[in-house]
């Protein structure tokens, strides 16, 4: 069952571009995006840096305003819920951010970091230590650890603290932004690990963000590649990777460095040549048009289409997906 | 020929009586044109000891033992004065941090030509017009208009090529590099290390480069030191070190990288515990509280050639053998 679904979602935002704050202009963060996630899935959103990857999953939880579009929890749009009904939402929806160091309050225990959502959605008091003790076992923390704050704990102590708050009002979707990457490698591996396992045991579905595209292929069912806000190609995650059809997702995945020196030299990169354009003023057509290798001239004249390629699997790229040859 | 040698290195952090010790009898040689990487856990002391390399350890940190030879001279026995003109010529450093480590009130022309001009190999004009070729070279487009423009009006991405054009200006002989693309995309990042690759090859410098991918080091070193607790624990040239790791926490560190080959959504191989803070470092073998090879052996402190061979090195008492 579909879960969550984005419909054309845009998140504008306004900004001051002079050097003295002036001149006046708009950054499309996301620029019309779809996706939708269902139960007990892993749909990982991949992109270079400011491609609206956060963006998207701010706006699912209500910390970045809609400009356009549609969020639908469960098949209801979350922009007609009303007060008690957005709470009710935000109960099963849960986010764990890159950094577990400015996630909590150094000030604070972190058996109550991990009570805070327990008391504010009023779970009943005698009940709470209980079911702290058990979070921080679902973890894999020492329960006898409840009272240490988080400057003694080790980065990857913490975020299992965070993953645990989380995991507190039992959601159903938790939205992963960076999970692992300020971890050290051989930290990174066990956290991976338990959001794996919590997955299995809690049947959670999780909207990955992330950039390091190794982990991403470890632990995504259907990935969805951004550039400059919008989503370039969308498929299961052994389609785009084995057989990644946007000019983008070929340099992406040519670009990830394989830990064996033996290949060194041999490997053929795509080599992409600039940096990507500022969103402030985004290339009219197709985004990608300033550094594809196998631009046309009239890539710059509209925007392309996601075509379907293969079940479930689109792309947005008038040269390789054709608009009109869909599934032939 | 050797033209680094770091030999013994210890640094030390706070006031003498209470002092604890952040880098613990390091030794490194970078060969005349190799590229040398330098990886290991956060926090293992790779900066510090880069940092110490180039003289330029933050207050409160002091070196209290080790030689560092730089071209057969002790850098301890230079005058500020010669260790300030070695900078920026023979010795170069980018550091992890690009955004940051630029003049934000300088041009970005300016700061990239500044060493020839410091060190008087070309007056302010053509200095200027070297610096614009080598942002040119570095791939920033535009490079004549850009080179007039402040590092903040630039993106990360392209203050980080900034930062390599003005540490490769001046054609040293030994580029240090600290993490010199974690920030940026892999599709940038695989431009600048072909971009590191090609000026090394092109002017004979040799590369000390810190990182924590293990995918950068395969496709750039020549040779590894791989850094655990403050201490060098495995020395070994790049292919037999992927291919048959020998110590313990190396081949562990191999194991846990995810890598696209591996059939996905299963259990990824992990090391248990985690990284001891100095504070905290074991007695005897740094990684033995995490180490499954451990036994009573491991609570004396293994040289590094405890498992030498060849020109391969590794601290401990039970090394791995053969390929893993
Ligand atoms: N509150 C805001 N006001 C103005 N611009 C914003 C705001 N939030 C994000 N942006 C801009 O929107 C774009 C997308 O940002 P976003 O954080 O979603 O990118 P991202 O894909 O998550 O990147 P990263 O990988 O660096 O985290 C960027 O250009 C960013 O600067
Ligand atoms: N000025 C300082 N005073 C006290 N301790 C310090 C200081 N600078 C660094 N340290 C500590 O020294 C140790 C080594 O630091 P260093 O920066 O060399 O690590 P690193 O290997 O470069 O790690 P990373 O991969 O995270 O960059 C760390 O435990 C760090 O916290
Ligand atoms: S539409 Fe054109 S510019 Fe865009 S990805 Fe396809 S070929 Fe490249
Ligand atoms: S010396 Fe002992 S504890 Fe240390 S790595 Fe070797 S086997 Fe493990
Ligand atoms: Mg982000
Ligand atoms: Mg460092």
């Amino acid at each position: 069952m579909t879960l969550l679904s984005i419909e054309d979602l845009k998140v504008h935002f306004p900004v001051r571009t002079g050097r003295f704050g002036g001149a006046k202009g708009l950054v499309k963060a996301v620029d019309g995006v779809s996706l939708s996630l269902a139960e007990r899935e892993t749909l990982a959103v991949v992109g270079e840096s400011g491609c609206g990857k956060s963006t998207t999953g701010n706006a699912v939880l209500g910390l970045a305003p809609v400009t356009a579009g549609r969020i639908l929890f469960e098949g209801r749009d979350m922009a007609r819920f009303d007060e008690a009904e957005r709470k009710a939402a935000w109960r099963e929806m849960q986010v764990v951010f890159q950094d577990p160091v400015s996630a909590l309050n150094p000030r604070q225990s972190i058996a109550r970091s991990i009570a805070e959502p327990l008391v504010i959605h009023g779970h009943p008091s005698a009940e709470i230590p209980g079911r702290v003790d058990e979070l921080m076992e679902l973890v894999g923390l020492n329960p006898d650890q409840r009272n240490r704050r988080p400057g003694a704990l080790s980065g990857g102590q913490r975020q299992r603290v965070v993953i645990a708050r989380a995991l507190a009002l039992s959601p159903k979707l938790v939205i992963c932004d960076e999970p692992v990457s300020a971890l050290d490698v051989s930290i990174q591996s066990q956290i991976l690990n338990l959001l794996m396992r919590l997955q299995e045991e809690l049947g959670l579905a999780y909207l990955f963000i992330a950039h390091d595209l190794s982990v991403v292929r470890h632990i995504a069912d259907r990935v969805a590649v951004m550039y400059l806000g919008i989503v370039v190609e969308e498929g299961p995650a052994s389609k785009v990777f084995g057989d990644p059809q946007h000019p983008y997702t070929e340099a992406l995945l040519s670009a990830i460095p394989v830990p064996d020196p033996a290949l060194k030299g041999r490997r053929q990169r795509i080599r992409l040549e600039g940096d990507l354009p500022s969103p402030l003023d985004p290339p009219p057509g197709c985004p990608f048009v300033t550094r594809c290798p196998i631009a046309e001239p009239a890539c710059r004249e509209a925007r392309p289409a996601l075509v379907d390629v293969d079940e479930g699997h689109r792309v947005r790229c008038r040269v390789r997906a054709p608009e009109g040859a869909a599934n032939s | 020929m050797t033209l680094l040698s770091v030999s013994d290195l210890t640094i030390e952090a706070g006031p003498p009586g209470d002092r604890l010790r952040l880098v613990d009898g390091v030794s490194l040689s970078v060969k005349a044109g190799e590229t040398v990487a330098l990886v290991g856990e956060s926090g293992s002391g790779k900066s510090l000891t880069a940092l110490s390399i180039l003289g330029l350890l933050g207050e409160g940190l002091t070196p209290t033992a080790g030689r560092i030879l730089f071209d057969g001279r002790d850098l301890a026995t230079l005058a500020p004065e010669e260790l300030r003109r070695l900078r920026g010529a023979d010795l170069a450093m980018i550091f992890q941090e690009p955004v940051s480590s630029l003049n934000p009130l300088v041009t970005v022309g300016d700061q990239v030509a500044e060493s020839l001009i410091v060190h008087g190999r070309a007056s302010g004009a053509e200095a200027r017009e070297r610096a614009v070729e080598m942002l040119k070279r570095v791939g920033i487009p535009e490079p004549a208009r850009r080179a007039r423009q402040l590092p903040t009006e630039l993106s990360g991405g392209m203050c980080q090529r900034v930062m390599i054009a003005a540490a490769l200006i001046s054609r040293p002989r030994l580029l240090i590099a600290d993490e010199p693309t974690t920030a940026l995309d892999v599709t940038i990042q695989a431009q600048i290390l072909d971009l590191l690759a090609e000026l090394g090859a092109e002017a004979g410098t040799a590369i000390l480069l810190i990182t924590h991918d293990m995918g950068v080091v395969a496709e750039t070193a020549d040779r590894v030191c791989v850094m655990y607790g403050g201490r060098v624990v495995e020395e070994a040239a790049a292919v037999p070190l992927f291919a048959a790791p020998r110590h313990p926490y190396t081949g562990m560190l191999l194991r846990t990288i995810p890598r696209l080959d591996q059939p996905p959504k299963r259990a990824l191989y992990s090391i248990a515990g985690n990284v001891p803070s100095p504070r905290d470092w074991p007695e005897g073998c740094r990684f033995r509280t995490r180490c499954t090879r451990a036994d009573a052996a491991c609570t004396a402190l293994p040289p590094l050639d405890a498992a030498g061979e060849g020109d391969r090195r590794a601290a401990c008492f039970h090394p791995l053998e053969g390929p893993q």
